[in-house]
């Protein structure tokens, strides 16, 4: 055995140092940025009052509001701590996540007060526990009147409650859409899904008139649909719901739809396929919804749950309630319509 | 009673319970089992031939558990094919006839027949017909297996048939459990599928039960609740990348096929997409059984079967030819035989 060799070994042999890598020297300047950073949401609050009251005192009258700028923040800061929670939350089976959607809330109230002033009427009419099937009229390209019916139980009903809506498989089988759907507790109009919310004591929203509704043209904008076969109220009696009916008007108006372009909708597997003055020709922009004024009326209930559940077989009852609901509806769409002072004021 | 496809996890998983509770096992596979059982007699025997219908007879099995078939294998479609629809028709075959001794047969299938559509009911009941038309590669043959089943039953009526659709598995080796378990997850973009997950122990806990009694027809075999994709790949510590595009499902595979190397069958692209949760109320009515371990469960015993990495010791080669060899010395014991004489050893 050579010398090298021992040597070698006894080198290897010895005691290892514990060689820690030395704290990088910081730098100063990253320190400052670090701590701008923490406090420019403050400087910016501090900022934008300044300037909210100068405005004020110099035009007379509120320019920048800062109970909504608070409010937006607030929203911004309570979605971060949303994506922070990680994979520990609750959905129910349907997917739904109550707390997400009640961050989402804020947005939705913006649009609910602000965009389309959105006047409510006969909220007391919804069951405040228990379950219930409201029945609405549907119309604009787009289901932005199930959002705006959600926002306003949520919003100005005594016992705040989630809205389950029911959407045509359509929207669905969307990217985006049907994520943000089912996460805000909407799930696919079928009997089947119908029953088992209103067994689990939910309100649940129906669009008789499915994708028909929403694929009006403009000049028939007021007039309702066949509302399908009656099968709600059918689902109703079984599950011994109370119907409530639903007038919208304002989304009419969203998206003026001229015409529907038929050859392209059969392309892309669609209903319909708009063509509004705005879309498709301003690409995006042309989905940005118009500002009309909308109002919802919620009617008395009619008590489908007084029937046995046997009636749910009896068609005549069926057509008869369901023609009963339609009636209500169309009636409530023609007394609003006169009440609103024109389509955008 | 006969097992078929004993040799896969699931299957002598089966075996294994059901050796103490019936009076002669057996089990035919065409690979030898992954572990060696002492209560049941193994043949090797394949379902795609004919050759199954004369063990069924000779031996006079009274139940037969149908588990060769491949719901998960993306690859060889031919060959799934042929042990799903050929194999089953062989296996029905041999259970018909008015010689048969056949009294109880519990299919395997998968909840993969139903495939996923956005129309689907949030619920899969099983009275759902799954629409052949737009169905492809493993779920046609699964629909086909299921028909074939069906119009068995109907024929037979002194032979009660089950068929047992289990639910999507993340064991080790499945696709899902794979494609679940990457550090970096492509996914559909703009989708966030509810999926529904089933443990091995409950699907093997399900068979065993619907082979012991039970009423006839089609069960789902799924467990509570449900998890988001997004939840799955966040408790397996992943990273979700939606970057596969939502439409022209064929693009999406290729797509986790040339970035991941995992070969998505198409009925799995369909369900990361538009999730599927199946209803499991009838089986527990029927059976009086809901699975133990919930789908959190399952994917919480995922996640620490990867932090701790335990890989399951397969028996040691010789393991199964000594047992091979005990049990017919015990036989011979049985019949009256001295067995072998005893090595006398020198001192």
């Amino acid at each position: 055995m050579s010398t090298q060799s021992t040597t070698e070994l006894k080198r290897r042999s010895r005691k290892a140092e514990v060689v820690s890598p030395k704290p990088a020297p910081r730098l100063d300047v990253s320190r400052r940025i670090r701590r701008l950073q923490r406090q420019a949401p403050m400087y910016a609050f501090q900022g934008l009052n300044d300037l909210s009251t100068r405005l004020r005192d110099a035009t007379g009258r509120e320019v920048i509001d800062m109970a909504r700028v608070m409010e937006l923040a607030q929203f911004a800061y309570r979605q971060r701590e949303l994506a922070r929670r990680g994979p520990d939350y609750a959905v129910d089976e349907f997917g739904f996540d109550a707390q997400w959607t009640e961050s989402m809330l804020p947005l939705f109230k913006i649009l609910y007060d602000d965009y389309w002033r959105v006047e409510t009427t006969g909220i007391e009419n919804v069951p405040a526990d228990g379950r219930a099937l409201l029945v609405a009229n549907h119309a604009g390209v787009l289901p932005w009147d199930g959002t705006m019916i959600k926002t306003a139980i949520f919003a100005e009903h005594q016992h705040p409650r989630h809205v389950r809506a029911l959407v045509a498989s359509l929207f669905m089988g969307m990217p985006m859409l049907s994520w943000f759907l089912r996460r805000t507790g909407q799930t696919v109009g079928h009997p089947d899904d119908t029953r088992r919310l209103l067994e689990r004591d939910e309100l649940v929203l129906v669009f008789p008139e499915g994708v028909k509704g929403t694929g009006k043209e403009f000049k028939d904008r007021y007039r309702l649909r066949r509302f399908g076969r009656g099968g709600f109220v059918a689902t109703a009696i079984r599950a011994r719901a109370p119907i409530v009916p639903v007038s919208v008007i304002g989304s009419e108006e969203i998206y003026p739809m001229l015409a529907n372009a038929e050859p392209i909708a059969r392309a892309f597997g669609l209903p319909y396929f708009p063509l509004t003055p705005f879309w498709p020709w301003l690409g995006l922009l042309g989905l940005i919804p118009l500002p009309s004024k909308w109002r919802i009326q919620f009617h008395e209930p009619i008590h489908a749950e007084a029937h046995p559940v046997s009636a749910a077989d009896d068609q005549n009852l069926v057509m008869t309630l369901s023609d009963q609901v339609r009636d209500t509806i169309q009636k409530g769409i023609y007394d609003n319509l006169r009440l609103r002072r024109g389509v955008f004021v | 009673m006969l097992v078929t496809g004993v040799s896969n996890p699931l299957g002598s998983e089966v075996a294994r319970r059901l050796a103490p509770q019936v009076e002669q096992l057996f089990g035919c596979d065409v690979a030898d089992p992954v572990a060696a059982l002492e209560d049941m007699d193994f043949v090797h025997a394949d379902t795609r031939l004919s050759v199954i219908g004369k063990l069924i007879r000779q031996l006079k099995v009274d139940t037969v558990v149908h588990l060769a078939v491949t719901v998960d294998s993306p690859s060889a479609h031919r060959a799934a094919h042929e042990t799903n629809v050929i194999g089953t028709m062989n296996v029905l075959a041999g259970c018909a006839g008015p010689s048969s001794p056949v009294r109880r047969l519990v299919v395997k299938s998968s909840q993969a027949v139903y495939g996923a559509s956005p129309s689907d009911p949030s619920f899969l009941g099983e009275d759902i017909v799954a629409s052949e038309r737009k169905a492809s590669g493993n779920r046609r043959d699964l629909i086909e297996m299921e028909q074939l089943t069906q119009e068995f039953s109907l024929r037979t009526p002194r032979c009660d048939v089950a068929t047992l659709r289990l639910g999507y598995r993340v064991s080790e080796g499945t696709t899902l459990g794979r494609y679940l378990s990457l550090p970096i997850v492509p996914t559909f973009a703009g989708f966030d599928p509810r999926l529904q997950l089933l443990h091995e122990d409950d699907a093997a806990d399900a068979i065993v039960r619907a082979a012991t009694s039970g009423p006839q027809g089609a069960f789902n075999v799924a467990a509570d609740g449900i998890v988001l994709l997004s939840q799955a790949i966040a408790i397996m510590g992943g990273q979700a990348l939606p970057v596969l595009p939502p439409y022209g499902r064929w693009m999406g595979r290729l797509g986790v096929r040339t970035l991941t190397g995992i070969d998505l069958p198409a009925h799995l692209a369909d369900v990361l997409t538009f999730g599927s949760v199946a209803d499991n109320t009838r089986f527990a009515a029927a059976f009086g059984w809901t699975p133990s371990v919930s789908t959190r469960g399952v994917m919480d015993a995922l996640a620490r079967g990867k932090a701790s990495d335990i890989l399951e010791a397969p028996s040691p080669p010789q393991e199964y030819e000594l047992q091979v060899y005990l049990q017919r010395r015990r036989r011979a014991e049985r019949n009256g035989h001295q067995g072998t004489t005893p090595l006398a050893l020198k001192s």
